[in-house]
């Protein structure tokens, strides 16, 4: 039964920190603002690949 | 008529400016009071979810390194987020559910593409049973091969890409003029074109199936396209025709001979032959989805609208013209979408204080700003009813597998072909852009039609005077918002805005709902 | 060289839609079939009492009322021709054919129709639209002789009772045949290092046998021909030769500023041209003629709105064979401003005809009336012509 309870509680524990963390995450729109500051060096990445430019 | 809300109050953020900085992305997500701020929370990770399945896959990693267009898909939540702005209860679970479907699909799409794309994943077995398909074509003559797998390549490249960021097409239309391409032509065959030119397309399949829809560009950007596949890539192609005289009964037999000669072509370079049990089942499926896009119609034709702006047009696109019935995923999609549809209906919800006029979008939308009609809603209480792109078939086809039925499915087929999206209005006579929009105004009781000029677009640009006399002799507000559909450099999002702002300002004499969106910063944002 | 003596006539003839050969035509109780496209079979719209006038608009200066029915962002051509009827340059027609070949022309026609632009006074008028194969194949020989039978033969026969049985299109194609033997034996003046007509001349007269009663035409045509076998060429050098391809193009003068520039126009494969427009359709007597004539419209079409990819890779390779038969150096691929499909048939025929054929290749998009934009054009062909000229003194392969 405490093995039980324990397990509850570390779930619970578990649950609560992921819903704050990503909550905070989807509020104040981090995902976004983190991908936006990838999208430059993707970029700049693209503009030096070799291409067949070919009509 | 305005339409006033009954006791309305919109639980949380009532200014939707507080959002936007002038940054690429918004300050933080809205507020929408604590039931909808969870639900749109749960949404939000069941697209993180989505999201992080795809990149689990290492070739999907690898794409994203080969392929310039898919630094867009960076942006699928916030996409999630513009079309979402300023909703609850059940228009906001409507734009969800579509929306986030849409989502799925792309993403399902985008993983077999990368499965079977020599480049990447580099499935032999799997590309040999893959067929692309053009970005505006409907997917009718895949209906009889469950085992053989249509890949629309161009959809995540283009369309999909521009609904994703503003930038997304302005590379590709670059090369493609850089080659010689005038740039007066519609910017979408031209950014296909100019994809194929700088080699950014995933090259799969044993075979292609282009078509002539919707227009004279994608009829000649196919040429630019199926040079490459055939001669660098050894693929080879077929071009489908539909013909662009559609409503004449003398061009059906043209079309539907046709449609055998795809379906043999498919039968010849995939190995698998026509299912008629599978192609019923689909077309069982269309008629299904048929009705409920009347249905919702039918609904958005009373005072309160439900399913409406750009997610019913994006869904209807990708159901109709991507699917056209061969998925099995759809249906109850679609019928949860008419349950909210109902449900929102009966409890008279709305999603802006007052409906002061009510809409019907007409023209081709800018894929970069499509989210100014959740905008109309919020910033001038005007509300879209539909809009030309959403406005298809309506006729049932054959569904139950007889001898006669099984000739007459390839007219259907080819009767689904012609009247793909958009292209069934832009094509086929006056009658079907221009008159068949006063019965739709009559129809849904709306008093303005908005007219996305898209200023590339002959067949629209065609008969701007026919349509400027024939509202003014109706009597119905005709609001001109021209832009140039994927590149923004020609039309930034505020030029766009702007013109509506106008007009609602210098014709109806109204002041906004909400003024804080009235002008957005958001020429710099994804 | 001695001008030739109908070379005026002709010129003057192509000022005006409704010019004296129509007039006299229409004074003699014929009906004028009027169309846009060269997609239409010619000889269908000459049975009988009928005659065919393709429509232009020459002297167009302003397009102002047709822009604003249809946007500066139309082709030219399409917008020139509302132009003109609207402002009643048209009313000559008794009938209009028009194939949905491009959607510009579509909408110019629509327009007209809406408008009540032509037909006044004239209950028979009819607006005929028609759809015109996509591909070159039984399937698009099936349809167009179902649409020749309804929109072209019918309404002939139903509003003005016109002849449409088979003997009467083989009478028009015989007519039809001498019009073009006569202006493709003209053409093979053309040949050689000391052509015996200009480019210019001969779009002249070749655009005449489009706007003009076919009739009408022949017998001058026939001079022209005799006088040319004893004509002494120019004892000149011309500084290249060139193909000129691409869309509608019915204003002379265009031609007239590439020879100005030393150049000379040895072959015409543009639509108003003579490459394929007076090809000769041979008939047989084993099969109807509606059927031969519909075939040979769609085997021997080079309009880009085809779009099979034999018919893709054929028009470029239509344009070699006729550089290598007319001697040309260079090719020159012009289109009319805002077309579509030339657009891009411009793009990829100019890269195929330099990368695969090896020509030199001048890619322009030019008005509908040169006149508006001469000095520009004038500098791009210059510039083409002595990039060629460089090249032969050089040595280098064409």
């Amino acid at each position: 039964m405490s093995i039980l309870c324990n397990l509850i509680k570390k779930l619970l524990i578990a649950g609560g920190s992921f819903f704050a963390v990503t909550f905070v995450v989807y509020f104040f729109n981090l995902d976004m603002k983190l991908t936006s500051k990838i999208e430059p060096f993707l970029i700049k990445h693209y503009d030096t690949m070799p291409r067949n430019t070919y009509l | 008529m305005v339409v006033k809300a009954e006791n309305y109050n919109r639980p949380g953020d009532k200014q939707l400016g507080v959002l936007f900085d002038g940054g690429k992305v918004r300050k933080r997500r809205e507020w929408r009071g604590l039931k909808d701020t969870l639900y749109d929370y749960g949404r939000w990770l069941h697209i993180m979810s989505i999201l992080a399945k795809f990149i689990a896959k290492p070739r999907n990693i690898k794409a994203m390194f080969r392929y310039r267009w898919m630094a867009n898909y960076l942006a699928t939540p916030h996409m999630i987020d513009k079309f979402t702005m300023g909703l609850r209860d059940e228009p906001l679970r409507i734009v969800h559910t579509s929306m986030d479907f849409v989502v799925y699909d792309v993403a399902s799409t985008l993983d077999n593409i990368f499965r079977g794309d020599r480049r990447t994943g580099n499935d032999v077995e799997y590309s040999k049973k893959c067929v692309l398909s053009d970005e505006n074509a409907m997917t009718a003559f895949m209906m009889g091969f469950p085992t053989v797998h249509a890949i629309l390549r161009e959809v995540p490249c283009m369309f999909v890409a521009n609904l994703l960021t503003q930038y997304s097409s302005t590379h590709y239309l670059d090369v493609a003029q850089q080659a010689g391409i005038p740039g007066d032509v519609c910017p979408m065959p031209e950014a296909e074109a100019g994809t194929s030119i700088d080699d950014d397309f995933a090259v799969l399949g044993c075979c292609a199936v282009q078509v002539n829809t919707t227009c004279d560009g994608s009829l000649m950007g196919n040429g630019i396209i199926a040079k490459r596949l055939e001669r660098e890539y050894g693929i080879p192609t077929f071009q489908l025709l539909a013909p662009m005289r559609h409503r004449e009964e003398d061009v059906q037999k043209y079309a539907a001979e046709d449609m055998k000669k795809a379906i043999a072509f498919v039968e010849e370079h995939s190995g698998e032959k026509w299912d008629w049990t599978a192609y019923f089942e689909s077309a069982k499926r269309v008629n299904d989805a048929t009705r409920k896009r009347m249905a919702w119609l039918e609904i958005n034709s009373t005072p309160y609208p439900q399913f409406v702006g750009a997610p019913f047009s994006l869904y209807n696109d990708t159901n109709y013209m991507g699917n056209c019935g061969r998925s099995k995923l759809f249906p109850p999609v679609d019928a949860k979408l008419l349950a909210l549809a109902q449900q929102g209906y009966e409890a008279k919800r709305m999603m802006a204080p007052e409906y002061r006029h009510r809409c019907i979008v007409w023209g081709v939308q800018p894929q970069y700003c499509i989210d100014m009609l959740n905008w109309m809603v919020h910033c001038w209480g005007v509300v879209p009813l539909t809009d030309m792109l959403s406005m298809i078939n309506t006729k049932m086809i054959a569904e139950e597998d007889t001898p006669e039925n099984r000739e007459q499915a390839y007219y259907d087929m080819a009767w689904l072909n012609e009247n793909m999206i958009m292209r069934n209005r832009t094509h086929g006579g006056y009658k079907v852009l221009v008159s068949e929009l006063w019965e739709f105004c009559d129809m849904m009781h709306a008093d303005m039609v908005m007219l996305w000029e898209h200023m590339s677009c002959k067949a629209l640009d065609g008969m701007h005077g026919q349509f400027e006399e024939q509202a003014r002799e109706r009597g119905i507000h005709l609001v001109w918002v021209c832009h140039d559909l994927c590149d923004p450099r020609v039309y930034t999002r505020q030029a766009i805005r702007n013109q509506f702002n106008d007009y609602m300002r210098t014709v109806m004499r109204e002041e906004p709902l909400d003024p804080s969106i009235e002008i957005l910063p958001d020429d710099n944002a994804w | 060289m001695k001008d030739l003596k109908h070379l005026l006539y002709f010129e003057n003839l192509l000022q005006n839609a409704d010019n004296e050969l129509v007039q006299q035509a229409k004074s003699e109780g014929k009906i004028c079939v009027a169309y846009v496209c060269e997609n239409t079979p010619e000889p269908l719209m000459n049975l009988g009492n009928a005659f065919s006038v393709r429509l232009r608009a020459p002297r167009t200066d302003s397009m102002e009322i047709s822009t604003y029915y249809m946007t500066s962002f139309l082709c030219e051509y399409t917008r020139a021709l509302l132009e003109r009827a609207i402002e009643g340059g048209f009313n000559f027609a008794d009938g209009i054919i028009a194939p949905d070949g491009c959607t510009m022309i579509n909408r110019c026609v629509e327009n007209m129709e809406l408008l009540h632009t032509m037909g006044e006074g004239n209950k028979k008028f009819f607006f005929s639209n028609m759809e015109i194969p996509l591909k070159d194949d039984d399937n698009g020989v099936e349809l167009a002789i179902l649409q020749c039978k309804n929109h072209i033969l019918a309404p002939l026969h139903d509003s003005y009772g016109i002849d449409i049985s088979d003997a009467s299109i083989r009478k028009a194609v015989k007519e039809h045949n001498r019009v073009c033997e006569l202006i493709r034996a003209i053409g093979e003046y053309r040949k050689g290092d000391k052509p015996r007509i200009t480019g210019y001349e001969f779009h002249v007269l070749t655009l005449a046998t489009y706007v003009a009663p076919k009739y009408l035409v022949i017998d001058k045509l026939e001079e022209t021909l005799k006088e040319l076998k004893t004509r002494k060429p120019e004892n000149k050098e011309y500084r290249a030769r060139v193909v000129l391809v691409g869309s509608e193009m019915d204003d002379s003068d265009f031609i007239k500023l590439i020879e100005d520039t030393g150049a000379y126009v040895c072959a015409d494969r543009f639509c108003y041209g003579s490459l394929p427009g007076r090809d000769p359709i041979e008939l047989n007597d084993d099969e109807d003629a509606l059927t031969q004539v519909c075939r040979h419209y769609v085997h021997s079409c080079q309009c880009p709105r085809m779009m099979n990819m034999e018919k893709v890779y054929g028009r470029k390779q239509y344009v070699n064979d006729l550089a290598k038969e007319y001697g040309a150096d260079g090719i020159i691929y012009e289109q009319v401003k805002f077309c579509d499909p030339w657009a891009y048939e411009r793009t990829l025929g100019s890269t195929m005809l330099r990368d695969d054929f090896g020509y030199p290749v001048l890619s322009v998009d030019r008005p509908y009336s040169i006149n508006s934009s001469v000095g520009q054009m004038r500098t791009r062909v210059q510039a083409f012509v002595e990039s060629i000229e460089i090249k032969k003194l050089r040595g280098g392969a064409k």
